[in-house]
């Protein structure tokens, strides 16, 4: 058995997420009612029996920080297992992280000390569900230098990925970042091989490039930079996502965006949604405070507590109020008589009575007044909120109204 | 012009050696008695190649190394030590050259003579 260790970039600002990434990264950022966007990989690194973790923070990590502190400290130090959270420390270098490949770098020591056969490099920034195991195996079996996890997608996305070109063999022979014109996938003129920004490298392969990378013009970005480079001297190989994709839908996603964000938690109200949460064999923790159950009341007429095709997490009170297709986090409340539709809440949000609010994101702690209308009169809205060209809107964390 | 080097080693004796030894063949010498004063020279006197002692006081080699090539990330640097036990540290690899001490400086001759000609071509 390979000593694996797994390094998580969590360090992402998440700058077409703001607001909600303006008190914290976009790894923190809450997804789903309960989760925070980081807790699939580390799912995916726990159900993967991959148990030596690091999370590496940048900026705004004090949420990322707690969240790991008061729900992953599940494993067992005499064993050898641990998630660490390592912040920029300025170890070898004056400055911040410059890129991703930086981030390792300036982490060499951490890599000294564990000395691991390989490293498996993850983004704390998506969704999915992948067996890690596979993947190394694959690594192993083509007797690589570097893999890399790629996802086949559309050709008419490649401007938002890099994508990666292959041979028959599925050897890699070149990256594009974000290109006009790609190269497709041998054999399927209409399809691309996304990068998904998962990385299984040799160790030695991996400080070698680092270090190569660290004394050269670059940008110190795996995508741009590690792997043309590697990919002329190294064994270096595509593994397809589909092989170790534990969802089996292919399933992947870099919610970059409001609008991504936003249908990527809808996508989980629906009857059968693409990303299945229910599976005993694949669980995803998080960490939830110990809020009593969901609860609905009054039934009387003209006040009735109701949600339909909604998640309710725990600590929630639908008071008389009534709540569609919308996704409430921990400890929300909702007032008589308000209506709230397409909408997500995050934690704590208090919604007044006789208040409507449509295709909103509400960050936590936030009270709406009593007879607040938000979504309904866009132009108004964004005089206070943000809005996006799709027509969400988004209230910020601890917004006074 | 001469080309520059700067010496890094605490041990006075041998910083006055590499000295000598390499005037004569025709660099200018530089000379730093730990990573501290390394980085500072190299910041103030800009040299062209750095032989770099790892155990030392104040600032060891390694640690200064991984600064240097922070701040210069094209300058050739050599570590010369008694000890090829660092030859694991995964920051050495950041050198462009490992010497083992020794009296005869036949060999760190040749890589500085080396270094300089391909940092040249570069």
């Amino acid at each position: 058995m390979k000593k694996v260790l797994a390094m998580i970039l969590a360090g992402g600002r998440g700058e077409r997420l703001y607001p909600l990434t303006r008190d914290r990264a976009k790894p923190a950022v809450p997804f789903g009612g309960i989760y925070r966007i980081i807790d699939f990989t580390l799912s995916n690194c726990l159900n993967s029996d991959i148990r030596r973790i690091y999370a590496l923070t940048q900026y705004r990590s004090t949420s990322l920080h707690r969240h790991i502190q008061l729900g992953w400290n599940i494993l067992s130090a005499p064993l050898g297992e641990f998630i660490g959270v390592i912040p920029a420390q300025q170890r070898i270098d004056e400055q911040w992280y410059q890129g991703t490949a930086d981030a390792i770098y300036q982490n060499i020591y951490t890599l000294q000390h564990e000395r691991p056969d390989v490293v498996l490099i993850l983004s704390g920034d998506h969704i999915y569900k992948m067996d890690y195991r596979t993947m190394i195996a694959f690594h192993l079996e083509k007797g690589a230098g570097l893999t890399v996890a790629t996802l086949r997608m559309d050709r008419k996305y490649c401007q938002e990925f890099g994508v990666i070109e292959i041979d028959e063999g599925w050897r890699i022979i070149g990256f594009q970042e974000k290109p006009e014109e790609p190269r497709t996938i041998p054999g399927d003129p209409e399809g691309i091989l996304a990068s998904m920004g998962v990385y299984v490298f040799d160790t030695e392969v991996l400080v070698r490039g680092l270090i190569e990378d660290a004394r050269s013009e670059s940008t110190h970005d795996f995508g741009r930079d590690i792997i043309p480079r590697l990919i002329r001297n190294e064994r270096v190989f595509a593994f397809d996502f589909k092989q170790g994709d534990r969802g089996g839908k292919g399933y992947w996603r870099d919610v970059g965006t409001i609008d991504a964000y936003y249908e990527a938690n809808m996508d989980l109200i629906s009857v059968t949604p693409q990303l299945n949460l229910y599976d005993p064999q694949w669980p995803i923790l998080t960490y939830q405070p110990p809020y009593p159950p969901a609860k609905t009341v009054h039934v009387e007429a003209g006040r009735v507590g109701t949600a339909l095709n909604s998640i309710i997490s725990n600590g929630c009170i639908i008071s008389g109020g009534n709540v569609r297709r919308s996704i409430l986090s921990p400890n929300v409340r909702i007032h008589s008589y308000a209506e709230v539709e397409d909408s997500i809440f995050l934690e704590g949000v208090d919604v007044g009575r006789y208040a409507k609010i449509r295709r909103t994101i509400i960050d936590k702690e936030v009270q709406i007044p009593e007879g607040t209308e938000i979504g309904y009169h866009l132009e108004e809205d964004a005089k206070r909120f943000t809005v996006t060209g799709s027509g969400m809107v988004v209230v910020p964390k601890w917004m006074k109204l | 012009m001469k080309e520059k080097i700067l010496v890094v080693e605490d041990e006075e004796g041998l910083r006055l050696l590499y000295e000598e030894e390499l005037k004569a063949e025709g660099y200018e010498i530089l000379t730093a008695q730990n990573g501290r004063e390394a980085i500072q020279q190299l910041e103030e006197n800009k040299p062209d190649l750095i032989i770099l002692d790892i155990v030392m006081p104040v600032m060891d080699g390694m640690e200064a190394l991984g600064r240097i090539v922070g701040k210069d990330r094209k300058i050739p640097v050599i570590l010369n030590t008694s000890y090829p036990g660092y030859r694991d540290d995964f920051m050495s690899w950041a050198a462009d050259a490992y010497v083992t001490k020794s009296i005869d400086l036949t060999e760190l001759k040749n890589k500085v003579r080396d270094l300089l000609e391909k940092k040249k071509v570069r």
